[in-house]
């Protein structure tokens, strides 16, 4: 008797809190990886993501060590984010900064997956640090959050590429010093196709007359239902997702999704896969696969599969984006330096990035340390690798990727519908019509 | 009978308490006192007050209870609980206090962070209409204090001491030394000439006013110095901050947790507030609840259901398989079997996902040679909720044998004799005598399990993300979306950015009902009393 009356008590408390644990579990989404961003997860980003990386508190990476002759030591320091690949180039930086200047430049070591998340706790709690090394389409969160601060990179303006201002300004003010862009080129095998097709319609009757005589599986692949790898064909047909004000910046009122250009790229996608020109069954991997054992001849890709196709083997070569009628244009992610508005020393931080960081020297080993096309225009111009320096070329005229938060609601819908005509499941018109839709909805909050 | 019981129970052991006994159980309380003022001080200057209040509570208890002879029945339960306190019951307080605010992107710090951030630093100083900026090069006095040289636009000089008025200045001339190329001495008599980094070292720098307030320049950005005025000014009084540059005032509203002006602009950030129920209002008025929610729900029980039942069936194979010892090798074979258990799920499920690949995968390729088919796991509705179910079945069969290997051994054998020598088969003896005293010991937990993968957001996630895409909907969602992720979806995935306060609420209303469906399992099956009985 007494047995069972104590027992049960327990019991009913353990399984409500089973029970509750699991219900709980939603509250902690911030674990699973964020599906605001396909880029970072359908083109596998340069910096892969852990899954979910326990790393609650940065591990600083051995703090600047003493330099055989500092300059006067000011007691002054420096915090800074960076991701596994980049905080070894910035500690090599710290102390070439701290030998010039006696200013101590702490390198923490943040997971790219996570930087954003732990960095909108931390800086608010005023244990943030000064800078973040992060990508511009981060700015729409941060901006919104009050996270970061406005930068003012005075004189040194003109030496960086304008669209990558572009990218790191929101509401028209600059918030971010760029340092690299990345952007997808077209790839092409020139055993198969002697010359680059520079429109789509091309495109299409190489792959049909490559798959007629049995040379490859698939002429041309693509990626199902990726928005991000698409919009290149979209905007080559007039398409847009989000229209520009007078400033440039996006404006989330005009949405393109079902703007006639794009619904035109949707028709021929459609078209495409109904003559059994795209298979309803690729995805990322597969896609490059095809490609490197010659069996596909086409796609489009970006920077950070260069290295596993020269490792394939394979011939290939690196064109810009086809047109049609409008130019191909691709989506540019870039990467930058950005200030904590909580930061307790802006001066120095931005003294830091425009007259430390913003010169060819140090620009030029940033390149180096991970070759994707310069920011800053003189290390662009000067890139003797010919396929970065094709990269950079293909995203000459490349439209920034929208950083304003409306963004986020339109990744899963334009996603859907690109899937929905890869299945044959929905016409072109009426997919694009639903999803432009949904994205109004989304962004009307619903 | 309780109390005679206990009091027994205390005088026996007050009786054999012996001193070091005592001295340890001090010091193991003063260790963790230790710990927990500690942490409270952590907190106090992180400012979690709730937090504060709740460990401060539980340490005075733990001292209480492991102080006072007559809390003696409690000092066996206590760390327990507050550890149950601290990471269960905490949460489930904070997820429900979030469900009632607008704690969202936009909306992350409170109203006090939010005035600060907007009326302070360097990033609220702007240079007003009819100003003057100045390139500026800092100069440093033996004695520390700075001193600027000025060049404006028109490519004037002035020198600039904090105090004194701005003196124009010519480079070359008394106390100052020859010019650069932009006309600044390249020295100055008392004076250490600093480049831009080493100026900005000093913290003090952008508050120095040089020359005579109020028209004293200050340092702005690394090449820019002028006179400076703070934009933003918090105007306690109308609970507003004034824009000193428009001339506009923002109220601040509390009801929205923004800072609005009367054309209704607002200034980022915004701040927490509480909103009552209008998430919740939110959620049932959203077209998302009119549109797909049924068919998510009935395919979340489906899901939850069938995953239990094939785990469930497999595991007691298995486990029947490997409980007769005339098996060989079946210790081996049983710990291997564990294996996809001690497998990370997120690898196991990226694994199947190559598996699976339609033109590439194993399972495909194998399927495609012995049977002519290559199921489209990922494009067709059906064949992507057979695939989630059987990814899951592998993921879930091991904890089912364990458990079910471990019922198995506490049946007694003698009721199978008796049935031997009553005459009953083998399938008689699994009807009639095993699975109903398995479902005893097992039946509780098949009920957690189904809680479980109500709620099992990993393996949806990670294998296909609910896809394929439904057509037609007024919310983007997939065919095999659970409840889960549905609200992943909704609150992550669309609007403008993270909603946590959206995402608390649908989880407590996702709370009530896995609750529901689970205790009136509990009723309808009688596992309660069935459990208390055996135990």
């Amino acid at each position: 008797m007494i047995r069972r009356t104590i027992l049960l008590p327990v019991v009913v408390l353990v399984v409500m809190v089973a029970v509750a644990a699991c219900g709980g579990g939603g509250a902690q989404p911030t674990a699973a990886p964020p599906p605001t961003e396909p880029p970072a997860e359908m083109a596998p980003s340069p910096t892969p993501e852990p899954m979910e990386e326990p790393s609650p508190t940065p591990e600083p990476t051995a703090a600047a060590s003493p330099t055989p002759e500092p300059a006067a030591e000011t007691g002054a320091q420096l915090v800074i984010w960076a991701d596994e690949n980049r905080a070894p180039i910035m500690q090599e930086l710290a102390e070439e900064f701290k030998a010039q200047y006696g200013v101590e430049l702490v390198v923490q070591q943040v997971s790219f997956g996570d930087l954003r998340e732990q960095f909108k706790v931390a800086a608010p709690a005023g244990e943030g640090p000064d800078i973040i090394i992060g990508a511009h389409d981060w700015l729409g969160e941060l901006v919104v959050n009050g996270l970061i601060a406005p930068l003012d990179l005075g004189d040194q303006q003109d030496q960086f590429l304008d669209v990558a201002l572009q990218a790191f300004s929101y509401d028209g003010q600059l918030y971010g010093m760029p340092y690299l862009t990345e952007n997808v080129a077209f790839f092409y095998n020139p055993d198969l196709v002697p010359e680059p097709p520079t429109t789509w319609s091309e495109v299409r009757e190489i792959a049909a007359q490559l798959q007629e005589e049995g040379q490859v599986t698939q002429g041309y692949v693509l990626q199902v239902g990726d928005p991000y790898h698409f919009y290149p064909i979209m905007t080559a047909f007039g398409g847009y997702v989000f229209g520009r004000d007078e400033k440039g910046s996006y404006n989330p009122d005009d949405l393109g999704i079902d703007s006639e250009g794009s619904i035109a790229a949707a028709t021929w996608l459609d078209q495409m896969v109904k003559d059994g020109l795209l298979s309803p069954d690729v995805d990322w991997d597969t896609m490059h696969a095809m490609f490197e054992n010659g069996e596909s001849a086409m796609f489009i890709t970006g920077p950070w599969a260069l290295s596993r196709i020269r490792d394939s083997g394979v011939n290939y070569a690196i064109a810009p984006i086809p047109d049609e009628t409008a130019d191909g244009k691709p989506f540019m992610g870039v990467h930058g330096f950005m200030i904590s508005a909580f930061s307790q020393d802006p001066l120095l931080a931005q003294a830091f990035l425009t007259e430390f960081v913003a010169t060819e020297e140090v620009m030029q080993k940033l390149f180096e340390a991970d070759p994707r096309p310069s920011a800053f225009l003189s290390v662009r111009e000067a890139i003797d690798d010919p396929d970065i320096a094709a990269f950079g070329e293909a995203g000459q005229n490349a439209d920034p990727m929208p950083a304003i938060p409306e963004m986020a609601s339109v990744w899963e819908a334009w996603g859907n519908a690109v899937t929905l005509i890869f299945q044959q499941q929905e016409d072109p018109e009426a997919a694009f019509k639903a999803a432009a839709e949904q994205i109004r909805a989304a962004i009307a909050g619903q | 009978m309780i109390r005679v019981g206990t009091g027994l129970k205390r005088q026996q052991v007050s009786a054999s308490l012996s001193l070091s006994e005592v001295a340890f159980r001090l010091m193991a309380l003063a260790l963790v006192d230790a710990v927990a003022i500690w942490l409270v001080i952590r907190m106090v200057t992180d400012g979690v007050w709730l937090l504060v209040t709740l460990v401060t509570i539980i340490t005075v208890g733990l001292n209480v209870v492991f102080l006072r002879e007559e809390f003696y029945p409690l000092r066996w339960m206590s760390p327990g609980l507050a550890l149950m306190i601290l990471m269960v019951v905490y949460p489930l307080v904070f997820t429900v206090y979030t469900a009632f605010t607008n704690y969202s992107d936009g909306h992350l710090l409170t109203k006090q962070q939010t005035i600060k951030r907007i009326t302070t630093g360097l990033q609220n100083m702007y240079v007003p209409e009819g100003g003057t900026a100045y390139r500026w090069v800092a100069f440093e006095a033996e004695d520390g204090t700075l001193a600027l040289w000025l060049t404006d636009a028109e490519g004037n000089h002035y020198f600039a001491r904090p105090g004194e008025p701005l003196r124009p200045a010519r480079a070359g001339e008394g106390i100052f030394g020859p010019p650069d190329e932009q006309g600044v001495p390249t020295a100055i008599e008392g004076y250490t000439r600093l480049n831009r980094i080493q100026a900005a070292a000093n913290r003090e720098l952008p508050s120095i006013q040089f020359g005579l307030p109020p028209n004293a320049v200050q340092v702005r950005t690394p090449s820019e110095a002028a006179v400076l005025r703070p934009r933003f000014v918090y105007d306690p009084q109308q609970d507003a901050i004034v824009d000193q540059k428009e001339g506009k005032i923002y109220v601040a509203d509390d009801a929205n947790g923004f800072f609005v002006s009367a054309d209704g602009e607002t200034l980022t950030p915004g701040y927490i507030v509480t909103v009552g129920w209008r998430n919740f209002s939110r959620l049932f008025n959203s077209p998302a609840i009119r549109g797909p929610v049924i068919r998510v729900f009935i395919w979340t029980v489906v899901f939850a259901a069938a995953s239990v039942v094939t785990t469930f069936a497999l595991g007691l194979f298995i486990a029947l398989l490997y409980n007769d010892p005339a098996v060989r090798g079946r210790k081996l074979i049983r710990s291997l079997l564990i294996v996809p258990y001690a497998i990370p799920a997120f690898i196991s499920i990226l694994v199947w996902r190559g598996m699976m690949n339609p033109q590439f995968g194993v399972l495909n390729r194998a399927l495609d040679t012995w049977l002519n088919i290559s199921p489209p796991w990922f494009s067709d509705p059906m064949w992507a909720r057979l695939g989630v179910i059987l990814v899951n079945l592998w993921l879930g069969f091991p904890y089912m044998m364990l458990v079910c290997s471990g019922a198995l051994q506490a049946i007694p054998d003698d009721i199978y004799e008796a049935a031997e020598i009553d005459g009953a088969g083998a399938w008689k003896k699994f009807r009639l005598i095993t699975l109903p005293l398995l479902l005893v010991s097992v039946g509780p937990l098949l009920i957690s399990s189904f809680a479980f993968n109500f709620n099992n957001f990993n393996v949806i996630y990670l294998f296909n993300q609910g896809n394929p895409p439904m057509r037609g909907t007024l919310t983007p969602v997939g065919h095999t979306d659970i409840l889960v992720t549905y609200v992943y979806r909704l609150a992550f995935a669309s609007g403008g950015g993270k909603d946590y306060g959206y995402a608390a609420a649908i989880t407590i209303i996702i709370f009530l009902i896995v609750a529901t469906i689970t205790l009136f399992n509990f009723r309808y099956t009688r596992m309660w009393e069935e459990v208390s009985e055996h135990v």
